[in-house]
């Protein structure tokens, strides 16, 4: 059995060691050094973290900051959000699954120089459509992509609305909750709610559990939305942790300091999976552990 | 069970079609470099250069065709290196790895940060062997140096800055066509009064008006990306740093001053979009009319050439001086070439105007050496009768940018690119009327200093 | 009853359609992008419709870049990797769901550690890894990976692995099977979806990956799609029309495989529900 088991995992061990591990530990010691990339690295101690700490480096706490506003408000509604729309798409009675589970994950094929162009029109504060929206409700317009106020729930609406990843996963596990189950609810008697909340949801406990560490993992490294629609602007607002390190990296050359402001945010997303985790025992229901 | 079987068996010839694929396409590899054995030098050594380089289509073209002349005549091999985005990530973790190209395009800001650290060989010994080579027939702007002697390269291209306009729109509105000579451009409220009769509201009413709305306006009379702001400043007799190379440029009085009459033009005149304004309009403004003139450096020409529209070409507006901005890019040879001298032939190749003359003609650059700019028989190859050099281009762009272009401070100015990550959020706050030039300055100013490392090359 | 069953179906239709209508509203700007002038795109407010239809920038979108070799390149690591990425992961995730063996944990929380750390601060590790084994402009750092397992994919179809019922394993035990056998004539078929889900992932991933050719890839003949569209834009220009051409030709075999993929889905449901 356990000789089995090492086998199977073998090629995973392997290449997480090759692949990943190798070179995350070299980044953990570069952290430690004056490397600008093209230099041999100098070793200085802890300079790059205390640089970050004692506030010399002026973006820190601030893209700490806004990096938290954003999953605080991406991880739960992203959850809420997509299982609602699997549930919705996986009902009995909707004719067209193919076409509307294709179209739920169009989001995610087209290319951003495409769907950047839609949101810049959807924010847009004098022509867009969200803007139109708000003054046919006589409710005051907003600046959404370009007030340092709202650029963060902007970014996360956008991503909201790229979400057929996680809408995918959780169809595909609503596919493994037993047909039997539900024949047996009906027979009780039990209502749409009912079947909802004693079967659907622990049933998909798992997943859901899956979908919450990932979900945390991707929000923590938000990336590419900084980076095509407000270079971190206005005013830092939307400097995400993620896109500072890049910068620090490849802008600035500074790859010893990127890897120490990296190596803070695994560590964060690390207590915070943690902790999950912790927490799952008591709500996620395993089959196998029964 | 027969799906199981199915999908394994779908998997193992994967897997055998992948193998096949592979090992095709590294044989496939190795034919390139037999394609030229009549090339060979003579100890039998073919000497092969990896040239790196950026640009859309007809810049790719263009180089490639000049790299696969160069290989014809010299016999030397160029390895063409394209590399279509994220420049500066690319050459970055080849520079890590050590697997840098032999020559190519730079970035300014990493490029002279680099070649502090070694990366990039110095080119004076280069160039003082060379007896077909003067330094003093290309352009007095365009080199980049570390300090002085430790000269890395020159700009890959000229890019003088200019006012473009749609003509068609300044003669409907009555408006005196932008100066293309330097001792007569505009003055500023001169260019305020045009700017304004040119801006139009909803009911065509313009800025002069007493009734002019200015939250309904149609028809901008000047748009400039304010980022750009260098070029006001340098004609106000400022610059990013101070001339000793110690104190935050930005943060005088003439930088105030420049940075926040360019404010106002959005808030005060209403002359100019706002950046919110901005994202709704056209990338095309002048020919669709939105816009009457706007600010760029000479390869918006290209893009311009290929609209439909009347294009003109004037001077900038000046504040105290009339001058404008030179930009620009360095071409490097990395020092870890094994080839330094072939690589130097085939960097002076490339420097040569008449090698990339399709790109010089049609608008994108503007040639390195100086004949280009006062030979009349030269000027014909580029800068006379196409749609790209309107006239008085030679006026209002070439002469002025040899007489009176100023470098940005890419060129120059020691620890740009973390310097410019504090002043861009400042002037977001500028450029959006939540502060003024000096409010915004000055409060970056402490945080500024300590960054300030002085000038290269001086 | 039927009545406000009646209402609740056209409620949920009523969102999905809702949904849909902006969900599609990306692919037709860039379907109906590809086919105006680059001063149509950027009109304000947008024009729906091209007029006149210019179906011109198809060819030549197609015709000025190597469209068919990236094509053909990309299709190569897209297949190569999504093979390597099916087996590896689903063998690996049996192992870490259903058979116990020491340092497993340990193994499984570095697996999840794994992602947790920011790729720009690894990429040039990496590359000089890849560098010292001389694989700089070849496949392999692209293709290779895959065959190594993805801790995404794992984790995912661990999870998925758990809720299969154990009694299924035990049975099959007691009749002499070995793990492997169980593997493939119980996992395997009881999470197709699952196995689905990771096949689709792994083809879009290395069908739009734009690092990791950027980085590995040095010469134009060997580059991908992702590279090509990358060719109509630069710093100070962009052929919009082109792009969004040679956009609408890219993403058109994601979208088919995407729409036989979920089928199998549907397949999936009677087959886990039956058995289940």
């Amino acid at each position: 059995m356990a000789a089995a088991g090492i086998l199977f995992a073998l090629p995973s061990i392997l290449g997480l060691t090759l692949f990943t591990i190798l070179p995350m530990l070299t980044s953990l010691i570069l952290s430690f050094t004056d490397y600008r990339t093209v230099n041999t690295p100098k070793f200085i101690g802890f300079d790059n973290y205390t640089r970050l700490f004692d506030g010399t480096d002026p973006y820190f706490y601030n893209s700490l900051w806004v990096t938290f506003k954003y999953v605080i408000l991406r991880v739960p509604l992203g959850l809420v959000f997509s299982f609602v729309a699997a549930f919705l798409l996986n009902l009995d009675f909707i004719r067209g699954k193919s076409i509307f589970r294709t179209i739920f994950y169009l989001p995610v094929i087209v290319p951003a120089v495409a769907s950047s162009m839609i949101w810049i029109w959807l924010f847009s504060p004098d022509l867009g459509l969200f803007n139109s929206f708000l003054e046919a409700l006589h409710i005051p317009t907003l600046n959404w992509l370009y007030s340092e106020k709202t650029v963060v729930p902007s970014i996360v609406i956008m991503s909201l609305w790229a979400m057929g990843s996680t809408i995918i996963i959780f169809l595909a596990g609503l596919q493994g909750v037993p047909r039997s189950l539900y024949e047996a609810a009906i027979v009780d008697g039990a209502g749409a709610l009912r079947k909802f909340f004693n079967i659907t949801i622990p049933m998909m406990t798992p997943i859901i559990f899956f979908n919450l560490i990932m979900g945390s993992i991707g929000a923590f490294q938000v990336f590419t939305e900084a980076l095509i629609m407000t270079q971190g602007g206005p005013n830092n607002a939307s400097l995400f942790y993620n896109y500072y390190i890049y910068r620090e990296a490849f802008q600035f050359g500074e790859m010893g300091h990127a890897s120490a402001i990296a190596w803070i945010l695994f560590m964060i997303i690390l207590i915070v999976t943690a902790i999950f985790f912790r927490t799952s025992k008591s709500w996620v229901f395993y089959e196998s552990e029964v | 069970m027969k799906k199981t079987k199915r999908f394994a068996a779908l998997a193992l010839s994967t897997v055998l079609a992948m193998t096949v694929l592979l090992t095709a396409c590294s044989s496939n590899e190795e034919s390139p470099a037999n394609k030229n054995g009549t090339n060979k030098t003579e100890e039998g050594e073919q000497i092969t250069l990896k040239f790196s380089f950026w640009g859309a289509t007809i810049e790719k073209k263009t180089v490639t065709e000049a790299l696969e002349r160069f290989e014809k005549k010299t016999g030397i091999n160029v390895e063409p290196m394209h590399i279509p985005a994220d420049y500066i990530t690319k050459l970055t973790t080849m520079v890590a790895g050590n697997v840098a190209p032999d020559l190519g395009y730079m970035t300014s800001g990493s490029g002279l940060s680099w070649a502090e650290d070694g990366k990039l060989l110095n080119l004076s010994p280069l160039m003082e062997k060379d007896p077909d080579f003067k330094k003093e027939d290309y352009l007095d702007q365009v080199w980049y140096e570390t300090e002085p002697g430790n000269i890395i390269g020159m700009s890959i291209s000229v890019q003088g800055y200019g006012l473009m306009y749609n003509k068609d729109m300044l003669l409907e509105a009555g408006v005196e066509l932008p100066p293309t000579e330097a001792d007569k451009a505009w003055d500023w409220d001169t260019f305020i009064e045009y700017a304004k009769k040119l801006t139009l509201d909803d009911k065509g009413r313009n800025a002069l008006d007493p009734e002019f709305n200015p939250d309904k306006i149609k028809q901008f009379g000047f748009q400039y990306d304010p980022y750009n702001m260098m070029a006001a400043v340098v004609s106000n007799g400022g610059n990013f740093l101070t001339e000793d190379g110690t104190g935050f440029g930005l943060a005088q009085p003439e930088g105030i001053e420049a940075i926040q009459k360019l404010a106002d033009l959005m808030y005060v005149h209403h002359v100019s979009p706002t950046p919110l304004q901005t994202k709704s309009l056209p990338d095309m403004a002048l020919q669709t009319k939105k816009v009457a003139m706007t600010v760029s450096g000479n390869w918006a020409l290209q893009a311009f050439a290929e609209q439909e529209f009347n294009l003109g070409v004037g001077v900038l507006p000046k504040l105290k001086e009339s001058n404008t901005l030179l930009d620009g890019a360095p071409m490097v040879i990395f020092s870890s070439t094994k080839h330094p001298e072939e690589a130097w032939l085939l960097y002076k190749y490339m420097a040569d105007p008449e090698q990339v003359l399709p790109l010089i003609e049609g608008g994108l650059w503007m040639p390195l050496k100086k004949d280009w700019y006062t030979d009349p028989e030269l000027i014909n190859k580029w800068a006379a009768g196409n749609k790209a050099h309107p006239e008085g281009y030679t006026d209002a762009f070439m002469k002025q940018t040899l007489e009176n272009g100023v470098r940005t401070p890419g060129f120059e100015v020691k620890n740009l690119a973390k310097i410019n990550a504090l002043v861009t959020p400042a002037l977001d706050l500028v450029w959006t009327g939540k502060q003024t030039a000096e409010e915004a300055l000055k409060g970056i100013e402490p945080k500024v200093q300590p960054l300030i490392q002085g000038y290269y090359g001086r | 009853m039927q009545k406000s069953r009646r209402i609740s179906q056209i409620m949920v239709y009523s969102i999905l359609i809702a949904g849909a209508v902006f969900c599609l509203l990306p692919l037709f700007w860039l379907i109906r992008s590809s086919m105006m002038t680059s001063l149509q795109i950027f009109e304000m407010p947008p024009k729906w419709i091209p007029e006149p239809f210019q179906f011109s920038n198809y060819a030549e979108a197609l015709t000025s870049i190597d469209f068919f070799r990236f094509f053909r390149n990309t299709l190569m690591i897209t297949v190569g990797c999504l093979a390597g990425a099916l087996i590896s992961s689903a063998l690996g995730a049996y192992s870490y769901a259903r058979l116990n063996w020491p340092g497993k944990n340990l193994f499984f929380s570095l697996l999840l550690a794994s992602m947790m750390l920011p790729g720009a601060v690894t990429l040039i590790p990496t590359f000089i890894g890849w560098k010292l084994v001389d694989s700089i402009n070849t496949y392999w750092p692209l293709i290779l990976p895959a065959w190594f397992g993805s801790a995404f994919d794992i984790f995912l179809l661990r999870q998925f692995y758990t809720s299969i019922p154990r009694d299924l394993d035990e049975a099959a035990y007691v009749d002499g099977a070995g793990p492997l056998t169980i593997f493939m004539r119980i996992i395997v078929p009881l999470s197709k979806p699952a196995l689905i889900v990771i096949g689709l992932f792994s083809f879009m991933n290395s069908w739009n990956d734009f690092m990791g050719p950027l980085v590995y890839l040095n010469e134009e003949k060997k580059y991908t799609l992702a590279l090509g569209l990358q060719m109509f834009q630069s710093i100070h220009s962009a052929q919009w029309h082109l792009l969004m051409a040679a956009s609408t030709v890219v993403i058109l075999p994601v979208i088919i495989v995407f729409f036989i993929g979920q089928r199998y889905f549907i397949e999936g449901i009677t087959l886990t529900g039956m058995k289940g």
